[in-house]
């Protein structure tokens, strides 16, 4: 308990409570823009956080994670249009209630939703991190080294359709990873005489790259050249009648329970946590025909569901370093650039910090019941009125400051060009990018614990699964690995 | 075609990982093991990828390229735009940028992205020079005015 005054006491100051209600509005707006994600928005924002309080940086971060999983429900309700992916479930009941004229009543469950989900999964970070922590009180260099692996395995073989590309994206990370100095020998790798290399490459221009400019490039190729009328976001008072807010409770509570699984889960995203919510709440239903035809309780289990997955992934990332998905890996980012070491000596290291943290998540999903409310959703579904097509040079100006105030070198930009073109192409053909940026943060973490291993081994790799969590470790890893090649060889068995 | 794409993307990345790897044969002791080791694997799992791709019996479509002529209009401004940071300043660059992004895309009212660019521009300003006071490229135009004055 005091773990968490402590860091109320911090949180509870001008500038992280500032950071909190900016971000989470910025969140909402972000949310609101088809084009735009959380993962992009993050990802410029990290640059410029380098001179914060990290407090006040993750902070930010927590707004922007829980106020845009809300705004995408804004254009999913108004338009069908998802405004992130976590959003698409949303889109199919919230749009044919838009359709009947229940638009502001689909946007208030969704704002309710999002909250309720989000506060759900804060709870569960807040009791379940520390005590996934006090574990690692027992983890050495082997261990260590197997939870970076497993991490980057997890991740590598869920994400994506493909879990051979997932494990070469997680290779190609590592390889980058290992650019500039090695700190244990000051031998230079890969840097080809070139002196801005000795460093290695610079793991946030990278990430904006990738994670940045391909939805840039996508709005480009849309071309938007109108935007939406007045008349589409036109929105009517709608308050919640009688029994109403008693009627979705129990589709709270399934879809809460539903996203802090699948957020702890490495790989999977709000979008699985929104769907399977949403089938959830569909298959308990007394009238599950009514379900994407505006059925309240749909637009409830989606949007609830989704949000409940922010905070629970973070329970891996930050117990044990293993982020769940590509906004945690961004968190693991944030912290790397204060610093800070990812992994389970977190807790014991920066108590104040982990539990700021938490308490951010918390209190920017309590925001977004004030924040997100009728009167700010009416006024971020204006910016929907703006064409697709202005926003292209707008975020690539913002890409461009955040990366070159990063080390004021010129280069860094065209690593962040080539880093997004090439993004969009490896996109394109089912590549995952979440593992290459995993491995360039959990590779510097595997390299230096086995070789420390080793080095107390005295060389005797046996040591790496002998002790009985490492060995544990490396059996669940390897079991991680084989079991979607296994599935594959089976499918293609069946097939034959 | 899908399966042309993953034979190239598998081969790709065969090339990365043999170059890593013999590149890492340079590096003595550990510090050169860990990267070759990471070079082998990601040569073995880049021939997964094509291999399995040669091997698939149908063909699935799966476009690269959606707009094509959009997405190298697009490329192209941005490859300019950066290469036009330092030389013409910051503001400057960005600030045609904000200009000629829409109308090369096909953005045709004029008044509306010259409004965007100013608004975005002065915010930008205010944010990154004026608040964050973050040190960003001089602009020529400045350079130019103060010799000349």
């Amino acid at each position: 308990m005091e773990f968490y005054t402590n860091a109320l006491s911090h949180v509870l100051t001008f500038g992280p409570l500032t950071a909190m209600i900016g971000a989470t509005l910025l969140g909402v707006f972000i949310g609101a823009l088809p084009g735009l994600n959380p993962v992009m928005a993050i990802a410029l924002l990290l640059p410029l956080t380098y001179s914060m309080d990290p407090l006040v940086a993750l902070a930010m971060v927590a707004g922007i994670y829980n106020g845009s999983m809300y705004g995408g429900a804004i254009p999913a309700i108004l338009l069908r249009i998802p405004g992130t992916p976590a959003s698409i479930a949303t889109t199919f009941d919230g749009f044919p209630m838009a359709d009947r004229g229940e638009a502001a009543k689909a946007l208030k469950i969704a704002c309710w939703s999002s909250a309720i989900g989000g506060i759900a999964s804060a709870i569960a970070l807040m009791t379940m991190g520390p005590m996934l922590a006090r574990v690692t009180l027992f983890f050495g260099p082997a261990e260590y080294f197997w939870i970076a692996i497993f991490g980057m395995a997890s991740v590598a073989v869920m994400v994506g359709s493909d879990p051979v590309k997932g494990m070469m994206a997680a290779v190609l990370g590592l390889l980058i990873g290992t650019m500039g100095i090695d700190n244990l020998s000051g031998q230079a790798r890969f840097t080809f005489g070139q002196t801005w290399l000795l460093g290695g490459l610079d793991l946030i221009v990278v990430l904006v790259g990738l994670y940045a400019l391909p939805p840039v490039l996508q709005l480009a190729e849309k071309c938007d050249l109108k935007g939406l009328s007045a008349a589409q976001l036109k929105l009517a008072d709608a308050p919640f009648e009688e029994g109403e807010i008693r009627g979705l409770i129990p589709t709270w509570l399934r879809a809460s329970g539903i996203g802090i699984g699948v957020g702890i889960l490495p790989g999977a995203g709000g979008n699985i946590a929104a769907f399977l919510s949403y089938n959830a709440a569909k298959n308990a239903s007394d009238d599950p025909s009514s379900f994407g035809k505006g059925n309240p309780q749909g637009v409830a289990a989606a949007e609830c569901g989704n949000n409940a997955d922010n905070a629970a992934s973070m329970i891996p990332a930050l117990a044990l370093g293993i982020p769940g998905n590509v906004v945690a890996a961004l968190v693991l980012s944030a912290l790397t650039i204060h610093g800070l070491q990812p992994g389970p000596q977190l807790f014991h290291q920066n108590p104040t910090l982990v539990g700021g943290f938490m308490m951010e998540m918390l209190i920017t999903s309590v925001l977004i019941f004030a924040l997100g409310g009728a009167v700010a959703t009416r006024v971020f579904a204006q910016f929907q009125r703006l064409p697709g097509v202005l926003l292209v040079p707008t975020i690539l100006i913002l890409m461009c400051v955040g990366v070159y105030v990063i080390n004021g070198r010129p280069v860094d930009l065209w690593v962040m060009l080539i880093a997004g073109f090439a993004g969009y192409f490896l996109e394109k053909v089912n590549f995952p990018l979440a593992p290459v940026i995993l491995g360039m943060i959990l590779g510097p973490m595997a390299e230096q614990s086995v070789r420390r291993a080793l080095l107390i081994s005295r060389g005797d790799p046996t040591d790496l699964v002998t002790r009985p969590i490492s060995a544990v470790l490396a059996v669940v890893t390897v079991l991680v690995i084989i079991w979607p090649l296994v599935k594959m060889m089976r499918r293609r068995r069946r097939a034959n | 075609m899908e399966k042309r794409q993953d034979i190239v993307l598998g081969l790709i990345f065969v090339g990365i990982g043999i170059f890593a790897a013999w590149t890492a044969t340079n590096y003595k002791g550990a510090s050169g093991t860990y990267p070759m080791v990471l070079g082998l694997v990601l040569t073995l799992l880049g021939a997964t990828v094509a291999i399995k791709a040669l091997r698939k019996p149908i063909n699935q479509p799966r476009t690269l390229i959606d707009a094509p002529a959009k997405l190298v209009i697009a490329m192209l401004v941005a490859t300019i735009y950066v290469a036009l940071v330092i030389p013409l300043g910051f503001y400057t660059a960005s600030f045609l940028l904000v200009l000629a992004m829409p109308l090369a895309l096909g953005f045709r009212r004029v008044a509306y992205a010259m409004t965007v660019a100013v608004v975005f521009m002065s915010l930008v300003y205010l944010v990154f020079s004026v608040l964050l006071e973050k040190p960003l490229p001089r602009e020529l135009i400045l350079s130019v005015i103060s010799v000349g004055g």
